[in-house]
């Protein structure tokens, strides 16, 4: 804490029921990513790097496999002597049937006591499934500057988009938020909500106390805090980021962020070694590729054994492709196994799944991807 | 958990072991292995997957890189209140000093044995990649009464490899009649792995009996003398064993890891190897990367032709450039139209401007570290 005065939360909660089977055994912030991540590796990697060194990572479900996952903090080097990550899910009070988190200011709510130990200045608010590096002490100095009451993260949407998304309305000159429209019909800007926020601590928590009797409060930071103090008068300002920014919600764009690691062009960078992505150390051997292996274009981690045919597709930890297999346009999570001969074509082979001798899997005409998350026999 | 019956030690090499080139930058124990691990990750996983988690790591000569990796070592799965994994110096860190022994480490650092609760040591070499359960090796050891367990691998190229390692003469019951110097002549030897089990009270007297013979003399010597006296004992060792006595030795034991049989011979997912983490990003294949049996480690940017060899991590191989039989240590690069054959790579080393570095396997070349080439 002493870095920065800025304490971080992570809404970690949702089970991400558009990523399917991917999500029945871990929450979606736990999903695999770009060959060794998982998608929350980046909102605390970002920290770790911008100095932020206490996180809360809030889950709607007790989870287990998130727990055990951040427990220590040390993947991130957040297990300095003031350091930590904690993992909050919602906690049942003598006083309120609080069970559940009903909202994202309610989860922050609930954690009042624990953000309260830490006497925080500032609290950054952050998405547990977004893909992106940014430097929030940039952020959080732009704050300072603009004496705000909160800042929001906002990114440049293409304008016929604009009406899928949160958006603000902007002095164009200061960047003070006027107006905030969520979803709106007729978008009068492109600038959307990355749900990103910075709050002054003191102001916020009085704030979430009495939004936690409002019967009519969706306890949501985009329907209800940030339209309150908009309409209380308080200094909301955008603050622009620019660069590769993924939503992973769909089986679809998961595989489209997967696949934008190929082009070595791609905005992201995950080899910057200014700026790492840290993650879980898992003890593996390096790669192989075999004698009779073809493998171009891809994207490839450490404990992969290939033998076959690999174009364009992004290999996870410890993932096997045998003799004579193709795997084409597609994305092994850690631990897939394609056996000799089978034929892959755009398609998200789950985690530890394996594909049989000579099966077929996914076409290359598809419309969406194909999520293979049970075993498929191969041909006898 | 109980505690561990055993202290480990990890050891360094005598001082007739030399690895050109590469030693000149680190001890051997620090070597990069297969373009991810550095050699001492071996040993010191040995340990830790047996339960030993006490773990002395005795230090030669150029620390530096050694205790970098090392760090707090809590990276080897070991509980870091009721064990550790710790350095150990001795006063003097000068290479090709003879005087500079295991036993004069050892025995500055007396007190750091004797403290300990341990009643067994267990040690093993920093300088030899294997994979050895010691938990069992020291049940076998008690359970067969012997004075002292050395582990050994039979070899049949003795004539050819092995050159700086000392060989086991054993009697019919595996007793150790004597450990001699490997003089080529006999092309099948069991070569010792320079590895001991033994109660500590017997170590400690066996430094003090060193000592007092000659303040030359090393663990390997004392024991040679007191094969007469003491119940020395041979246990076979089965699976990949590879020495890192000589520059040969170095880039043989990498390249035979290269047949995937050999490599899930020494890799097994119930015997995890831990080493340091370095967050580098999965390598990355373009549309002109052809690659034949090969390791590479993360990090890599593949533009150009790899054949049958280990790539560390880090490194980039441009479009046009042919790199085969070879061994690139961590962050190299390799230019654009550059073919190179038969060479150990140091790291942070750039070959652009020689276009042609070729070496036939059984006299591999040294690219040194941060040349520029």
């Amino acid at each position: 804490m002493k870095q920065n005065n800025m304490l971080a939360m992570i809404l970690a909660g949702g089970r991400g029921s558009r990523l399917h089977e991917l999500t029945n055994k871990v929450a979606k912030p736990a999903v695999a990513y770009g060959g060794k991540y998982k998608i929350i590796d980046f909102p605390l990697s970002n920290c770790a790097n911008s100095g932020v060194d206490v996180v809360g990572v809030l889950t709607q479900y007790e989870s287990v496999l998130l727990n055990s996952y951040v427990a220590g903090g040390s993947s991130w080097g957040l297990d300095a002597r003031d350091s930590g990550v904690f993992v909050l899910p919602p906690r049942e009070k003598a006083d309120a049937n609080l069970n559940v988190y009903r909202g994202t200011a309610d989860a922050i709510s609930q954690n009042i006591d624990f953000v309260d130990s830490y006497d925080p200045e500032y609290i950054l608010i952050l998405s547990g499934d977004h893909i992106y590096k940014m430097n929030y002490a940039k952020m959080l100095q732009y704050h300072k500057e603009n004496n705000a009451d909160a800042t929001i993260a906002v990114i440049e949407v293409p304008m016929k988009e604009a009406s899928r998304f949160g958006i603000m309305n902007t002095d164009t000159e200061t960047g003070q938020i006027v107006e905030f429209e969520e979803k709106p019909e007729h978008p009068k800007s492109n600038l959307a909500s990355m749900g990103i926020y910075i709050f002054n601590w003191k102001p916020l928590r009085k704030m979430l106390v009495a939004d936690m009797k409002n019967d009519e409060s969706n306890h949501d930071f985009g329907k209800d805090i940030i339209p309150t103090m908009l309409n209380e008068g308080k200094r909301l300002f955008a603050y622009k980021f620019k660069g590769y920014w993924k939503d992973v919600g769909t089986i679809d764009s998961l595989w489209e962020a997967n696949m934008d690691l190929l082009d070595p062009k791609n905005g992201l960078d995950l080899d910057d070694r200014t700026w790492k992505i840290y993650t879980e150390d898992i003890p593996t051997f390096p790669q192989y590729i075999s004698e009779d292996a073809d493998v171009k274009n891809a994207y490839i981690t450490q404990g992969c054994v290939v033998e076959g045919e690999v174009r364009n597709s992004v290999l996870f930890t410890g993932a096997k492709v045998g003799e004579g297999a193709k795997v084409y346009d597609s994305v092994l999570m850690p631990g897939a196994s394609v056996a000799p001969g089978a034929v892959l074509n755009r398609v998200i082979i789950a985690d530890n799944v394996k594909i049989g001798n000579q099966a077929v899997v996914g076409s290359k005409d598809s419309e969406h991807i194909e999520l293979v998350s049970k075993n498929v026999k191969g041909v006898e | 958990m109980i505690m561990a019956r055993a202290l480990g030690i990890i050891s360094f090499s005598e001082n007739h072991v030399w690895v050109d080139g590469l030693e000149d930058h680190r001890s051997i124990a620090a070597f990069t292995f297969l373009g991810r691990y550095r050699v001492v990750d071996f040993p010191i996983s040995n340990m830790s997957n047996s339960g030993i988690d006490r773990i002395q790591v005795y230090i030669r000569s150029s620390p530096q890189s050694l205790v970098g990796h090392i760090g707090t070592g809590r990276h080897f799965n070991i509980n870091s209140k009721s064990g550790y994994v710790r350095m150990m110096f001795t006063e003097s860190l000068q290479e090709h000093d003879y005087y500079n022994t295991d036993v004069k480490a050892y025995y500055s650092n007396l007190e750091h044995i004797e403290n300990t609760s341990n009643e067994y040591v267990v040690i093993a070499p920093g300088y030899m990649v294997y994979t050895e359960d010691f938990d069992a090796l020291l049940k076998n050891h008690i359970e067969s009464e012997a004075d002292i367990t050395v582990l050994y691998h039979s070899v049949d190229n003795a004539k050819e490899a092995y050159q700086s390692c000392f060989c086991l003469n054993l009697n019919r019951q595996k007793g150790v009649e004597s450990i001699e110097q490997n003089n080529g002549k006999v092309k099948n030897r069991n070569i010792s792995m320079d590895t001991y089990v033994m109660r500590k009270d017997l170590f400690v007297d066996l430094l003090k009996e060193a000592k007092k013979t000659s303040s030359m003399y090393t663990l390997r010597m004392i024991i040679n003398d007191k094969c007469s006296e003491l119940d020395v004992r041979g246990v076979a060792h089965r699976g990949f064993f590879a020495p890192f006595t000589d520059f040969k030795a170095y880039y043989d034991g990498n390249m035979a890891l290269a047949d995937l049989k050999t490599a899930q011979n020494l890799f097994n997912a119930s015997w995890p190897i831990y080493t340091r983490t370095s967050d580098s990003c999965p390598t990355q294949y373009s549309d002109t990367a052809v690659v034949k049996k090969s390791f590479l480690a993360n990090g890599c940017k593949v533009d150009g032709t790899v054949e049958n060899s280990v790539v560390g991590r880090d490194c980039v191989i441009k479009p046009g450039a042919v790199v085969k039989n070879c061994i690139l240590l961590t962050n190299v690069t390799i230019g654009e139209g550059v073919h190179i054959e038969g060479q150990v790579v140091d790291k942070n080393a750039k070959i652009t401007k020689v276009k042609e570095i070729l070496a036939d396997p059984e006299h591999p070349g040294y690219v040194h570290r941060s040349d520029l080439v």
